[in-house]
């Protein structure tokens, strides 16, 4: 009893004495597990939700639409008739009408969406399952749940179509198309009527028909019957279209195996990072734990007291931040997977397993050992006497860059001769931030190409915008968000490995300052230190990001940024370095000298 | 530059750490004036505040009272950036524990200086070369601290310390950490800086060291309680310093 209290309050009095390392150690993991188990939990996403609202909706096995054709000779609904008797099908819905016109929801959010007029009577063919409210009524829209969940409707609010007012009635799950925003334009239903009134000679009506197979599995090759031809084969003024059911899957699932894609190198990258950042911060923890083992051994403690202390305390840190990430995981998993969104059974995407959870801690456990055992074993191996008087290991020597340094202005004489004296800690810092900026090019790289994109895209004449495009500018979103996530842990990284540098050169700067470099110098020669590595990561991080949008299939061709945006990414890199280094390297640049000298 | 100035006065230095019942005199009511080319030892027990008197008169802690002046030039008022730079120029320190850089050799720890004076590397390496020869390493110019004995770092601390041509070294317990034969070199070396007219300020528990000097002045609990010329016998009594006798 009396060995845990000891263990107790010596793990306690260590944390409290070291908030902000624990802190740090703790981010860096949380940042780990949180990834993790969004990469493991988006693994489990459930394939049958299409297939569960495919049987709901009654589903159809071929959609085939016709959209406006201003002046065509051929009336779009009449088209459509040839397929009504086509051999194989076994029943049909429609020619619904439909209107290609520009929905505008509170905050004047205004998004494309083809407004299809239905019977209010239930259909043998795709009757979309309403979730919410009620099916069509004259004056009132129903608003696929995708495109609901993305404007945030709600039944009772008002939208507009076309400048006309229309009631929220309900909101209803389909298959007829991909939901939004994995599919654009988005889908309303009104009654006919209403559809109706939305067409103008400029932007007539378009039509939408909807098949059922007597072979549902012989989809794709019914959309290819030749039969068919004269639909596809309709000129740029008379779009159409025929979707086999696999297609509109493929398109609702595109959306979500985009964002695993992305998340799964989003995650490798954090990753990377995050075991970079704590070899830092455990490699600055290393020499005050050697100097606590020589401490603790002085004063009689057993080598399996002292790895007990040690051990408990990181185990505790790297648990609680397990579950912190396990929380944050589950948090964020569902606002990734888009197949919840728009297809039945989003209670039941992704779910938080019993496995998951044992990864994560198991990952989350195995670092917090790995920090230990270093210390614990070079404490076990080092007499008491020089633990306690010399834990830091001794400083490398590069006599190439110290002779370099001699003929540079002071603050780059410092600052190359503190990167010279650990040049592992450099190493890894370099590598940090080189990861966050090949994710920042990559992300840049990514908008540059949707933006292009969006200015080659030919003006919209009614079908669906490429769902890849749609896609990719949701993913994008993600990608956004999860090189934000990137700079901010590298920016902590920055911090702490600055913060690192400054506690092992306190002797060094305090003696270069009673040797008379001013604050300022010692402050920008700490700065610098940090500056090099940057610089380094820079210049890889630059290719290395444009080589990850390459091997994650883009095309550097059509997309690379100008370049000078990549240039501007160096001192854009520099920049932030040093404004996240500066507050670190001032207090260490303002610390008493006569202070340190003395405590030598 | 005025001659007859001091090379460095305190009037009336207080430096006191803590407050309320933790509050500590460290230093109390120091006056002392140093000439130029004159030798000042102050010793006294461990804890008396004799370092932290040096590192007041060398501009690396600031005085709670009091003035500090460095040929002339005001410490106490001067800003960081400025006390830098008169260190760099008219400062030289020696440690008790040596503070040599351990990643740089004995000569790179000497040119140290005056690149921070922004000397050229060249001239730099010219001028540790010749203090090394002056305190007899130059053989070992190119050894690593850890390849020294502890009077051959504090020799090359020594060499480091002149390497601007300071007005006054300032060495704190330059003979703490070595043996008998090493702080006879020691020694020697400071008698023979000494000759040359270079203003020491030597704090130290040696008698051998102290009596090298000019001039011994005994610290206790922070305050000056005895001065002896060491040239012309005790200027003032114990008595006479703490106000016993008129």
């Amino acid at each position: 009893m009396g060995r845990l209290l000891l263990i107790y309050r010596l793990v306690l009095g260590d944390i409290k004495r070291r908030r902000v390392q624990s802190a740090l150690l703790v981010l860096m993991i949380v940042t780990t597990t949180t990834t993790l188990t969004l990469g493991l939990m988006l693994h489990h996403v459930s394939p049958d939700q299409f297939a569960r609202t495919r049987l709901a909706t009654r589903g159809p096995d071929v959609v085939a639409e016709v959209g406006p054709a201003p002046g065509s000779s051929r009336p779009a609904a009449k088209q459509l008739a040839s397929l009504l008797h086509a051999p194989g099908v076994a029943a049909t819905a429609g020619p619904f009408p439909i209107a290609f016109v520009q929905l505008t929801a509170a905050h004047r959010i205004s998004v494309p969406v083809q407004a299809e007029g239905r019977d209010v009577a239930p259909t043998a063919v795709d009757q979309p399952l309403v979730t919410s409210g009620h099916w069509v009524r004259t004056g009132q829209a129903v608003i696929e749940q995708g495109l609901a969940d993305s404007l945030g409707l709600r039944v009772g609010d008002t939208i507009r179509l076309r400048g006309r007012a229309f009631k929220v009635g309900g909101i209803a799950v389909t298959i007829e198309q991909g939901f939004y925003p994995g599919t654009i334009p988005g889908l309303v239903w009104l009654t006919h009527t209403n559809a109706g009134q939305l067409a103008t000679p400029a932007v007539p009506l378009g039509y939408i028909l909807d098949i059922k197979l007597t072979n549902p599995g012989a989809a794709l090759t019914f959309a290819d019957m030749p039969a068919l031809n004269a639909l596809g084969s309709a000129t740029p003024n008379e779009p159409s279209m025929i979707e086999p059911w696999q297609g509109i899957r493929t398109d609702d699932y595109k959306l979500i195996s985009l964002n695993q894609k992305v998340l799964l190198v989003g995650s490798l990258l954090l990753s990377l990072l995050a075991i970079a950042s704590i070899a830092v911060l455990v490699g600055g923890r290393m020499a005050e734990q050697t100097r606590r083992v020589g401490l603790l051994k002085a004063v009689g403690a057993t080598p399996s007291l002292i790895a007990a202390v040690l051990l408990a305390e990181n185990l505790l840190l790297a648990l609680a931040a397990a579950i912190l990430g396990l929380i944050g995981g589950d948090l964020l998993a569902p606002l990734l997977s888009s197949p919840g969104q728009g297809l039945l059974g989003s209670a039941v995407a992704p779910q938080l397993t019993g496995s998951t959870a044992v990864i994560v801690v198991a990952v989350a456990a195995a670092v917090a050992t790995l920090a230990t055992l270093a210390p614990t074993i070079r404490g076990a191996r080092t007499s008491t006497v020089r633990a306690l008087n010399n834990p830091a290991q001794a400083p490398r020597r590069r006599p190439g860059l110290i002779a370099v340094s001699a003929a540079l202005p002071v603050p780059l004489l410092l600052g190359l001769r503190l990167v010279a004296r650990r040049p592992r800690r450099a190493v890894l810092s370099a590598a940090s931030l080189m990861i966050a900026v090949t994710m920042v090019v990559t992300a840049m790289t990514v908008q540059h190409d949707l933006a292009a994109t969006g200015q080659r895209r030919v003006p919209y004449v009614g079908l669906f915008i490429s769902t890849a495009v749609s896609s990719a500018a949701h993913a994008n979103h993600l990608l956004i968000m999860l090189s934000v996530i990137l700079v901010v842990l590298a920016a902590s990284s920055a911090i702490s490995t600055a913060w690192a540098a400054v506690i092992d050169a306190q002797t060094s700067t305090a003696l270069a300052r009673a040797l008379g470099a001013t604050p300022r110098q010692i402050s920008a020669g700490l700065t610098t230190a940090q500056l090099l590595p940057g610089l380094a990561a820079a210049c890889v991080g630059i290719p290395a990001g444009l080589l990850l949008y390459q091997l994650a299939g883009g095309h550097l061709n059509e997309a690379s940024p100008p370049l000078l945006w990549l240039l501007a990414v160096i001192p854009g890199t520099l920049i932030a370095v040093a404004a996240v280094t500066a507050i670190p390297a001032r207090i260490g640049a303002r610390r008493s000298v006569a202070e340190v000298l003395r405590s030598e | 530059m005025d001659r007859d100035q001091p090379a460095l006065s305190a009037s009336g230095v207080d430096k006191v750490y803590g407050k309320g019942d933790a509050l500590v005199h460290a230093v109390d009511q120091v006056e002392l004036e140093v000439a130029r080319g004159e030798a000042v030892a102050i010793v006294g027990p461990s804890g008396c505040g004799k370092s932290t008197l040096l590192y007041l008169l060398g501009g690396l802690e600031r005085p709670s009272a009091g003035t500090l002046t460095l040929a002339g030039q005001r410490l106490d008022r001067m800003p960081e950036s400025g006390l830098a730079r008169l260190r760099r120029h008219s400062l030289g320190f020696v440690f008790q524990a040596f503070h040599l850089v351990d990643e740089l050799t004995a000569q790179e720890n000497v040119e140290l200086p005056a690149l921070l004076a922004g000397a050229s590397p060249r001239r730099a390496r010219k001028r540790a070369q010749e203090l090394l020869e002056q305190v007899g390493l130059s053989d070992r110019a190119g050894h690593l601290p850890s390849a020294l004995s502890g009077g051959q770092r504090q020799r090359v601390a020594i060499a480091r310390a002149l390497a601007n041509e300071p007005l006054v070294v300032l060495a704190d317990e330059p003979t703490g950490n070595l043996d008998s034969a090493a702080t006879t070199d020691v020694l020697r070396l400071f008698d023979q800086l000494h000759e040359n007219g270079q203003t020491l300020v030597i704090v130290t528990h040696d008698t051998r060291i102290a009596a090298t000097a000019d001039r011994l002045i005994t610290m206790r609990d922070g305050a000056f309680v005895d001065e002896t010329s060491l040239t012309g016998g005790s200027s003032r009594t114990l008595a006479a310093m703490t106000g016993l006798q008129g």
